[in-house]
């Protein structure tokens, strides 16, 4: 997909947003009191973007397709080269969603090192030597890190399910 | 009178025991400020406790050595990782990262430090010798004048974007909508929650901050899965050097540049709401546009690192005189500050000064100390900090996406904020993709209630919108927000168009409007400068037939 249809794209799926949530505005509540009514800058702010989006449009359709991402053009055609192209970011992603709906279970200290472990893995490679290395510093980083807020801060953590019960 | 207050000041401050809390603390600063995820003024508040049993000048000496120890800490992550440590360095990480990513980051450390400190002692005279002066600007300021420096501020962000104007324009837009999210500012309705009680307290800023561009960042980092396998610097374990003497040379070579950037600094602090997250872009931004090479900004070069951290060490300096003169934060670390006051039973007013000389001075005597140990302490922590420069990429980003887990969950306790920096990273990344800048993103989120709040009591008073065009300041904000905007064209058509040789004239001819509207006598004589500037402007090109061979010359020199 050239650059062209990509930003035009974007403009119309902003412009979209624009409309839901312009539409949104009307599930505020107006009271009897103040000038300014709750709803009133947030549709000035909307108002601005609907405008910034269809001037975006506009330029988007009259620049035409002479600025391919050069980037984009490294990435195999097709879904399955889409995801090995993003594949690291899709592990980030991925992963920390895993980290934080396991949060109630495992908590901070073990969730965090169980996140930072495996995706050091999945980035850096899963060889002995790597394994070892990889679980030290996913070990002190993270257990340093929550030492410091637990005991020295005061910061109460999550313990989780498994922890809590100590 | 206020040699006998610094005196004094420095007597209360001049125990063992004082500076070895305010060493701690400035080193605690350093290192709070480095950690992404780990704020300035969530140092600050961790610190507040432990001067409960203080005297208070001793405990708002502690405090503020945090506050600058804090405020150069984040140049370190910034130049070193690209992720600014604090809202006050993101603009250091447009040449600082670049730079140490080129195989010079004992350079590019070293020009952050130096420039820190000259913008702190700058900052640190100013306040001492001219603090009444300059709070006596910021009481002039009514609700129109704060909503048009508001927009001022966006412009002058979007503008940052160069040929991306309109992208920039809609990253501000999106930011102020993201501050609209949860109770509204003015009267606590709920706003675009979609029924969800969670969304009613709405995005917290430093989450969203940290998503935006930490998360983003680390993930292109690792993108490419070769590269994320290699350290920061490219090179492996690469022996890094704070390079100090060249530093110095190259900071005292751009003087003007740490002069000016102080300056904005410092009336930038002063301006209630506007902090360093403001001023650091606000003198990137200036360096940028009175430089002969623009186009080199962005590029890792010594002006784009000196202009920023001039100015963020400076800003607090003001921030502190706005709260302690009229009691009003300058931004969330003063607010802060501003707590502990109240904890020590002083309530500041506009005649706290006059009033609490000794705890002012204390202020403003520990600001100058804190930054002089802050040169000396960064210096050394420096030599432990650029260690992670030998850190594989991937190993870094990895630690630090578990650190802004742990420390964005540390802001408010609760998962939720976690949440906002995951999906804000997934925002922040899509957008660094498609080429919208974040900066202007970030500032409509930290002004945009700040904006609101001021609209909505410029409106209480009154319903008419012609004072936001015909007070002073409020003109004279918009005046500049409007000539910011236009700036991008005129450099980009400079030397092309006649249009361009009216651009300065007439730029000078708006802004002396508003400043012979403000009245007194200075400000006039200023007006009157800047019009005859105008004026010579005008007939010197009228002398020249309206030929644009001044701009070719300046093309030359660039070729």
């Amino acid at each position: 997909m050239d650059r062209l249809n990509r930003d035009a794209i974007i403009a119309i799926v902003l412009l979209v947003f624009c409309g839901v949530f312009f539409w949104a505005t009307f599930d505020i509540r107006q009271p009897d009191y103040g000038v300014l009514m709750p709803s009133t800058w947030p549709r000035a702010i909307l108002g601005i973007l609907s405008f910034l989006s269809v001037i975006y449009l506009v330029q988007s359709l009259r620049q035409g397709a002479d600025e391919t991402e050069l980037e984009d053009t490294a990435c195999e055609p097709g879904i399955r080269g889409w995801v090995l192209y993003w594949r690291n970011p899709l592990w980030c992603f991925g992963l920390f969603f895993v980290y934080l709906a396991t949060l109630p279970v495992l908590g901070m200290l073990i969730g965090g090192v169980s996140f930072v472990f495996v995706l050091l893995n999945v980035l850096g490679g899963w060889d002995r030597k790597n394994l070892v290395l990889h679980a030290a510093v996913a070990l002190l980083a993270i257990g340093g890190m929550w030492s410091l807020f637990t005991f020295g801060l005061g910061v109460l953590l999550p313990p989780g399910m498994i922890l809590g019960q100590f | 009178m206020i040699i006998e207050n610094i005196l004094a000041a420095f007597v209360e401050l001049g125990t063992i025991k004082t500076f070895i809390l305010m060493m701690v603390g400035v080193a605690g600063g350093l290192i709070a400020g480095a950690i992404p995820g780990f704020t300035i003024a969530m140092a600050v508040v961790l610190t507040l406790p432990f001067t409960f049993g203080m005297p208070a000048p001793q405990g708002l000496a502690t405090m503020v050595s945090v506050l600058v120890g804090g405020l150069s800490g984040g140049l370190m992550a910034g130049i070193l990782t690209g992720i600014p440590g604090t809202p006050s360095s993101v603009a250091t990480t447009f040449d600082g990262f670049p730079m140490a990513r080129r195989g010079e980051p004992g350079l590019a450390l070293g020009i952050g430090v130096w420039s820190s400190f000259s913008g702190g002692i700058i900052s640190a005279i100013l306040l001492v010798t001219l603090a009444p002066q300059l709070a006596r600007i910021g009481l002039e300021f009514n609700p129109w004048d704060y909503f048009m420096l508001v927009m001022f501020a966006l412009t002058i962000t979007a503008s940052l974007a160069g040929e991306n104007m309109v992208k920039g324009l809609i990253a501000g837009a999106m930011g102020l909508l993201i501050r609209t999210v949860g109770e509204d500012e003015a009267i606590g309705m709920a706003r675009f929650n979609f029924g969800s009680d969670t969304l009613l307290q709405g995005f917290d800023f430093i989450a969203v901050l940290i998503g935006l561009f930490a998360f983003s960042q680390l993930l292109r980092d690792v993108r490419d899965p070769v590269a994320a396998r290699k350290s920061l610097t490219d090179k492996g374990t690469i022996y890094v050097r704070i390079e100090h003497r060249r530093a110095v040379r190259e900071v005292l070579k751009r003087w003007t540049i740490v002069v000016r950037s102080s300056l904005i600094g410092v009336f930038t602090g002063i301006l209630p709401g506007a902090g360093g997250s403001i001023a650091n872009i606000l003198a990137y931004d200036q360096a940028k546009k009175a430089s002969k090479h623009p186009e080199k900004f962005g590029t890792g070069i010594a002006d784009g690192i000196i202009a920023p951290e001039s100015s963020n060490n400076a800003v607090e300096g003001g921030a502190l005189i706005m709260m302690m003169a009229l009691g009003i934060p300058g931004d969330v670390t003063t607010a802060v500050m501003l707590g502990a006051l109240l904890i020590h039973d002083v309530i500041p007013s506009p005649t706290f000064i006059a009033e609490e000389p000794l705890i002012a001075y204390s202020i403003f005597i520990s600001f100058f100390l804190a930054t002089f140990m802050m040169l000396g302490l960064q210096s050394f922590m420096l030599r432990v900090f650029v260690l992670v420069t030998r850190i594989r990429m991937y190993v870094l980003a990895g630690v630090i996406l578990g650190f802004c887990g742990i420390g964005v969950f540390a802001i408010n306790n609760i998962e939720f904020d976690i949440w906002t920096l995951v999906w804000f990273g997934i925002l922040g990344f899509l957008m660094r993709h498609f080429g919208f800048p974040l900066a202007p993103m970030i500032l409509g989120v930290v002004l945009g209630n700040i904006a609101e709040l001021n609209l909505a009591r410029a409106m209480a008073i009154t319903t008419d919108i012609s004072p936001f065009f015909t007070r002073p300041w409020s003109l004279f904000f918009f005046t500049i927000a409007i000539f910011s905007a236009v700036f991008p064209l005129f450099q980009g058509h400079r030397g092309k168009k006649k249009w361009t040789l009216f651009y300065l004239p007439v730029a000078c001819f708006a802004v002396s409007v508003p400043l012979y509207m403000m009245g007194g006598v200075t400000r006039p004589i200023l007006a009157t400068i800047v019009l005859a500037y105008g004026a010579y402007t005008l007939w010197r090109r009228a002398q020249g037939g309206w030929q644009l061979e001044a701009v070719k010359r300046h093309d030359l020199v660039e070729e």
